[in-house]
């Protein structure tokens, strides 16, 4: 016995190694294993919705249409919407990166409640099971907004209705039990020194987040089962043929979603806020105001749904209300962008991956947001709603924004999650090719849009001369399809032959970086004491080590008191 | 691949006559204040844009990192500048909210006296109605210019929505309610008219056109709209029937042969003349014929089909079709019958109409 152990390497436990086999996965109750599993599905599922996407910008390069059918079209954009927003990028940051990322940064051993996090994920396997058992039985063609009255009719809208709805509802679930644990593990969990004003900036965007999840979510549940109810028993409460309204539905369908393009966005800029400050090794400047931005955004964020329905009959008094408390939102994102400026300023900026996302981010925000204006406001919406230049502003927000976000925060957090150090040469071509195809793609799409293209058309046969855009917006979705595959291939490539990642290749201060990489199973031995988690100035490079450590001579938090 | 860009490029400049970079050819009233007020959003977000992609750039050059362990300092909060971004662009904010809403007032108040079209939306093409003449459009909208219009309008079954782009109006047409639009066009000519709410399958397919007449010209078009089959003969009315009402048939029913979402027109009289369609209940339309049963005569089949469809539907399809009963005079009703049984005569084999309305010979 004792002979064996002198044998054998020394074995480093970590997370990754500490118990093995699929069950000790699929049933694990440790937030790692459960983050590392929600990533795994959700990138693919973020492939798979990127297949439809690209047969939809396949089927638009000829007026007439060249791959689809005008039923395989709608079921194109159906699929490719749902998926991308439920399975996606609601669950994206918060689910994948905040279970991996959040209780280390808090020091914790886990989130509150494991095993209410396991059934989570769980349930988001069963949200994905009912989606495909939608598109095999019958297909789904209503769009990802469901609208009645075409959803509750029987030979309108396809046979994949029912399943949808009711994945949709479960994913609504999964997502709640996210926010709880979330909320829970924030108020109850943080460590010695760490204030709320302490927290990393992550914690706090993560956190609004959570607060929308467990209010707005409900909402779209109920709505969803009288959507079910309406299109199986005809209770008429949204058909018009049976005195119920079908704008109603929009009013609830909103009253979530609105808020849901909060879930997606807020904890992308928590991310941006993160790499920001550690790539340019400065203090994050005005960390209270992008702390109360958030809570500002998620509370407005209920109050503004009506502004998806300037031109659904709605009375003028409410649009003109609706259309005031928008601009109100368009403040704390302003207050964010100019904060990260100022951040940058006098720092000392790395243009590494992460880097390159969290600038293009900046970008394509901006882009997004100014966009905004022209959609809130209430004269000019009339003409741009439901057009392309939608189409085109809520991609730059919810795909240049909210998924450059994740994806620039999944390259962050690599070398923690994997313990690899990714090919950083190729990381940068491809990052550059996602931000040059991105644009291309969509900011054609706000000319399309404001010149005269409905939205959600199958082709354009009387439109020719809007060819040109389609072909140039193709032409980029294909560029930045490109720099994801070669995204995949060299993360994927660093996993098996990546060179060893240090505790702390990138110098960053908030907690995780304490830890080994990948780290042990519990994360920390004991709860560590925190400080300020933007002031760097007491980390040094490690040349051995490729990384930073704490600079001998300097007190950590906790000590220098006693 | 240059050429094909280049006559891209030339075909986006040729038929975009009088658009700008963002905004395609001002043709009503309110146009011009709605791109006001677009380019004022635009110019304050070119502002912001560039300054904020000025200062990133700036900053990514003058502060990129040289050595591993950088000592960086500089303010962490300067509450001065940051209540200042905060308090500018809400300031500006207000502003635009408050052009934007002006306009938008602008928009929804009808003059009075304005001229009304009742507006039909249905899977998947538009019906026009003008009250004061009696005449009816199908997938077109004969409008004076100079005069305001206002469109009152509803849906048959789905959501839809009416846009004119170069008049920049727009507004839902709900199933069960009247909602109502209005502009006046300041320029003779056609203009595309589009549903952007998504309506199902050939919702790309829902377009018209909006004619733009001179005033003086627009009382007489009415009024030969209005009795254009009143005085044909019934050799005249298979003509008419396919050039006039096909339209409203076109979404599900094919005049080539192909398969869609209802029986195709080719051949249909035959088919129902033998009887030989078979319906979901099982029955046959054959047994359905002759005295003391339903339909008696074939012609009567037809007519109820187009007055109540759901009563029978053929095995096959999903019984979509909407119900004409009000929309179709019994003339018309006629019309339609003759045209299925003079079909070869108006459509050759590729489904393109052989005639016009009156009768000649198209080219």
């Amino acid at each position: 016995m004792a002979m064996s152990t002198t044998q054998e390497q020394p074995v480093t436990d970590n997370y990754l190694n500490h118990t093995k086999g699929i069950f000790s996965w699929l049933f694990t109750l440790d937030h790692k294993r459960i983050g590392v599993m929600y990533l795994i599905c959700v990138l693919s599922a973020f492939f798979f919705a990127g297949v439809y996407a690209m047969l939809i910008r396949f089927q638009l390069l000829t007026p007439e249409g060249t791959l689809l059918t005008q039923d395989q079209y709608n079921q194109a954009f159906t699929i490719h919407g749902a998926v991308m927003v439920f399975l996606v990028i609601i669950p994206g940051v918060p689910a994948a990166l905040g279970n991996f990322i959040l209780p280390i940064m808090l020091g914790a051993k886990d989130v509150a409640f494991p095993k209410l996090n396991l059934f989570s994920w769980w349930l988001w396997i069963f949200g994905l099971i009912f989606f495909l058992v939608a598109i095999l039985s019958g297909g789904i063609d209503t769009g990802w907004t469901f609208y009645t009255p075409y959803s509750i009719d029987k030979t309108g809208a396809m046979g994949g209705v029912i399943p949808a709805l009711i994945g949709a509802f479960i994913l609504g679930f999964s997502s709640i039990f996210t926010g709880l644990n979330f909320v829970v593990t924030i108020h109850r969990l943080r460590p010695k020194g760490m204030t709320w004003f302490r927290m990393p900036l992550f914690l706090w965007a993560t956190y609004a987040t959570a607060i929308i999840q467990v209010l707005a979510t409900p909402v779209i549940g109920i709505t969803l089962m009288l959507l079910v109810v309406e299109r199986t028993l005809g209770i008429g409460i949204f058909d018009p043929a049976m005195g119920g309204d079908p704008v109603l539905y929009q009013h609830f369908f909103w009253f979530y979603s609105h808020p849901a393009v909060y879930i997606m966005i807020l904890p992308a800029m928590g991310i941006i806020s993160e790499l920001i400050a550690v790539h340019s090794h400065r203090h994050i400047f005005g960390y209270k105001f992008i702390a109360y931005s958030s809570i500002a955004i998620a509370m407005f964020g209920f109050l503004v749904w009506g502004h998806h329905m300037f031109t659904s009959g709605q009375s003028p008094l409410m649009n003109t209300i609706f259309s005031l408390i928008t601009f109100s939102v368009s403040i704390p994102s302003a207050v964010k962008v100019f904060n990260w400026l100022a951040t940058l300023y006098k720092g000392s900026i790395s243009l590494n991956t992460p880097m390159i996302y969290a600038l293009s981010f900046i970008f394509i925000f901006t882009i997004g947001g100014l966009t905004g204006l022209h959609l809130g406001t209430l004269a000019t919406d009339v003409h741009l709603h439901d057009t392309y230049f939608v189409v085109a502003h809520f991609h730059y927000v919810m795909m240049g924004s909210a998924l450059i976000g994740f994806i620039g925060g999944i390259h962050h957090w690599w070398p923690k999650i994997t313990g690899k150090i990714y090919n950083e040469f190729w990381g940068r071509i491809a990052a550059v090719m996602v931000f040059i195809g991105f644009n291309m793609t969509f900011f054609t799409q706000f000319m399309l849009g404001s010149k005269g293209m409905p939205r959600r058309y199958a082709q354009y046969a009387n439109m020719p001369e809007f060819q040109i855009y389609h072909v140039i917006s193709t032409i980029g979705s294909v560029i930045m399809a490109l720099g994801f595959v070669i995204t995949a291939i060299y993360l994927l490539h660093s996993i098996f032959a990546g060179r060893r990642a240090p505790a702390n290749p990138w110098g960053g201060r908030s907690l995780e970086w304490q830890c080994s990489s990948p780290p042990p199973w519990d994360n920390f031995a004991e709860q560590p004491t925190v400080g300020d988690c933007y002031d760097y100035s007491v980390l040094e490079w490690d040349e051995i080590e490729q990384g930073y450590h704490w600079k001998s001579g300097v007190a950590h938090p906790g000590e220098e008191t006693e | 691949m240059l050429w094909t860009v280049t006559s891209l490029l030339t075909a986006a400049t040729q038929i975009e006559s009088g658009g700008t970079f963002w905004m395609p050819e001002q043709a009503s009233t309110v146009a011009q204040s709605v791109d006001f007020t677009f380019d004022v959003i635009t110019w304050i977000s070119y502002f912001f844009f560039f300054g904020i992609v000025g200062v990133l750039i700036l900053f990514m050059v003058k502060y990129r990192r040289k050595t591993h362990s950088p000592t960086t300092e500089g303010p962490t909060h300067n509450t001065t500048i940051e209540i200042v971004w905060t308090v500018v662009p809400l300031l500006l904010v207000t502003v635009i909210f408050v052009v934007g809403m002006r306009g938008y007032l602008n928009l929804v108040e009808s003059p009075e006296g304005s001229y009304e079209v009742s507006v039909t939306a249905q899977t998947w093409f538009w019906t026009f109605d003008h009250p004061e003449y009696g005449a009816t459009q199908v997938g077109e909208l004969t409008v004076p210019v100079g005069k305001p219009v206002r469109l009152l309008m509803t849906s048959q079954d789905f959501l839809h929505s009416l846009w004119i782009p170069s008049f920049r109006v727009k507004m839902d047409v709900i199933p069960g309610r009247y909602t109502t639009l209005w502009f006046e066009a300041t320029k003779v000519g056609d203009y595309r008219l589009l549903c952007t709410e998504y309506c199902g399958r050939d919702h790309s397919n829902m377009q018209a056109i909006v004619h733009v007449i001179p005033a003086d010209e627009f009382k007489e078009r009415m009024v030969k709209l209005a009795s254009e089959y009143v005085d044909m003969s019934i050799d005249e009315l298979p003509a008419y029937a396919i050039n006039r009402l096909y339209n409203r048939c076109q979404s599900c029913h094919t005049k080539d042969g192909s398969e869609s979402i209802g029986p195709t027109f080719v051949g249909l009289w035959d088919r129902v003349k033998s009887g030989d369609v078979g319906f979901t209940s099982g029955e046959k339309l054959s047994s359905l014929y002759g005295e003391g049963t339903e339909y008696v005569v074939p012609e009567n089949y037809i007519r109820l089909s187009l007055l109540n469809p759901q009563k029978h539907i053929v095995k096959g399809f999903l019984g979509a079709m909407p119900s004409f009963q009000g929309q179709l005079k019994e003339k018309q009703i006629t019309a339609i019958i003759e045209m299925f049984k003079h079909f070869d005569d108006l459509v050759d084999a590729d489904g393109n109409i052989k005639v016009n309305t009156d009768g000649t010979p198209r080219d």
